[in-house]
């Protein structure tokens, strides 16, 4: 029985590719404290939106522990400012949308990540953000009332990698 | 004059015993010989497994075995006409659903192809064997009082599968692009999952982990965590058993002994 390779480290080139996630993974982060602060919405939608923001930050911390020193560790404000913007306001179904852009286009942008890096490890952890993010859009989808497309596809473009990092 | 005391008679009398069912042990005539342990009876000859290579087609054509896996199950479900009254928009995203697997069928088997395989049209016969038919069959028993919910929680775990084979293989395919295909599909299965977690434990509520107070045990959840998770998955359907308790099947992502290897066929 012949098996496939073990699972291969981050090449540099890769640990680039991953800081540059990192930084954008603390942009989302931050972009759901900022929604969780809006007085438009109640406790339970409050800690929803607490719970996304701690995934954000957890997939930030491990990016930056494949990465090591290449790692920011700092938001990518090319990304927070893309979407500051439209986290305001008392309109909640509103603040859903843009947050569900936000996690469309960071899963697509994984998705090229995943396409991208050499090394299987870096590619495997970016896989299941990837996974993960694709939920938190649907759920946004479902709770805002949106279509069963809406919940379904990803439309979104995804971020070039090395740009807003 | 050779004089025997008792013991030597017994020690003596023992011995030719011994000898005589070492013989009656031996080879005899008319008995095939096995190349097995020493056994009473015959039997078959060993079969070794077959020299199989556990390559980029292969872990394909097993992925493209769960498309079929899903798909047969919605087909079944659907079938079934449990999906009436309060049930009516889970036959919707059913269908939905079903067409989606045949379509990542049918993109999972253009990349076979082009790899210079043979595409893989069926379920997954162990997968079919160990987890669908079982289910079914526990589904469709004639005391379960909840068929519809219970179809709707085995196509839960399904999709939870299959965004977990996708997220699992992605350490295994040797080609960049293709662990990029396969992630293409396994975003697809999670939103699935996520969807059909908000049928099962609808609302805010049902996004993010909880426990049933009443149970002990955790409740469906849209988001089960920060990352994809690859743990096995477990699914319980069917009637309650005399004892109060229902049937759970823990299913698994294919592993060797369930790939679609270049040998397996769909029968």
């Amino acid at each position: 029985m012949t098996l496939p390779a073990a699972v291969t480290p981050p090449t540099k080139a890769d640990r680039e590719l991953l800081a540059f996630a990192n930084s954008a993974e603390f942009a989302a982060r931050d972009l759901y404290a900022a929604a969780a602060a809006l007085p438009a919405f109640n406790d339970e939608e409050k800690a929803m939106l607490v719970g996304f923001h701690d995934h954000h930050r957890a997939a930030g911390q491990a990016l930056a522990g494949t990465v090591g020193a290449l790692a920011t560790n700092v938001r990518s404000d090319d990304v927070f400012n893309a979407f500051r913007g439209r986290i305001q306001g008392s309109d909640k179904n509103s603040v859903l949308d843009a947050l569900r852009e936000l996690e469309n286009t960071l899963a697509n942008t994984h998705l090229s990540l995943v396409g991208a890096l050499g090394g299987t490890e870096g590619a495997a952890l970016v896989a299941s953000i990837l996974n993960i993010q694709a939920r938190q859009s649907a759920a946004l989808a479902i709770l805002a009332g949106r279509s069963l497309d809406d919940a379904l596809i990803n439309g979104a473009e995804s971020l070039a990698p090395g740009v807003g990092s | 004059m050779n004089r025997f005391s008792r013991r030597d008679v017994l020690r003596l009398g023992g011995a030719g015993a011994a000898g005589v069912l070492l013989a009656a042990c031996g080879k005899q005539a008319g008995v095939e010989e096995s190349k097995n342990v020493k056994s009473v009876g015959v039997m078959p000859e060993a079969e070794g497994l077959s020299n199989v290579e556990v390559t980029d087609i292969v872990l394909l054509r097993t992925a493209a075995s769960l498309e079929y896996n899903a798909i047969d199950t919605y087909e079944a479900a659907l079938g079934l006409g449990v999906f009436t009254g309060a049930f009516a928009a889970a036959g919707d995203i059913a269908k939905r659903l079903r067409d989606d697997h045949r379509g990542h069928a049918d993109a999972i088997n253009g990349l076979v192809t082009q790899l210079g395989g043979k595409p893989f049209t069926c379920g997954n016969p162990r997968l079919n064997e160990i987890y669908i038919s079982p289910a079914l069959a526990l589904i469709t028993d004639a005391d379960n009082e909840n068929p519809a919910l219970d179809v709707v929680v085995l196509a839960h775990a399904l999709e939870n599968l299959a965004a977990q084979t996708y997220q699992g293989v992605v350490t295994l395919l040797s080609d960049k692009a293709l662990r990029q295909a396969a992630m293409t599909i396994g975003q697809d299965e999670a939103r699935h999952a996520a969807v059909l977690a908000q049928a099962l434990n609808p609302g805010i509520a049902g996004v993010l982990p909880s426990v049933n107070e009443a149970t002990g045990k955790p409740n469906v959840a849209t988001v089960p965590g920060a990352f994809g998770p690859l743990t096995p998955i477990s699914v319980t359907v069917g009637p309650v058993n005399a004892d109060g308790t229902r049937n759970s099947l823990i299913l698994e992502t294919p592993s060797l002994n369930s790939l679609a290897y270049d040998d397996v066929t769909c029968a």
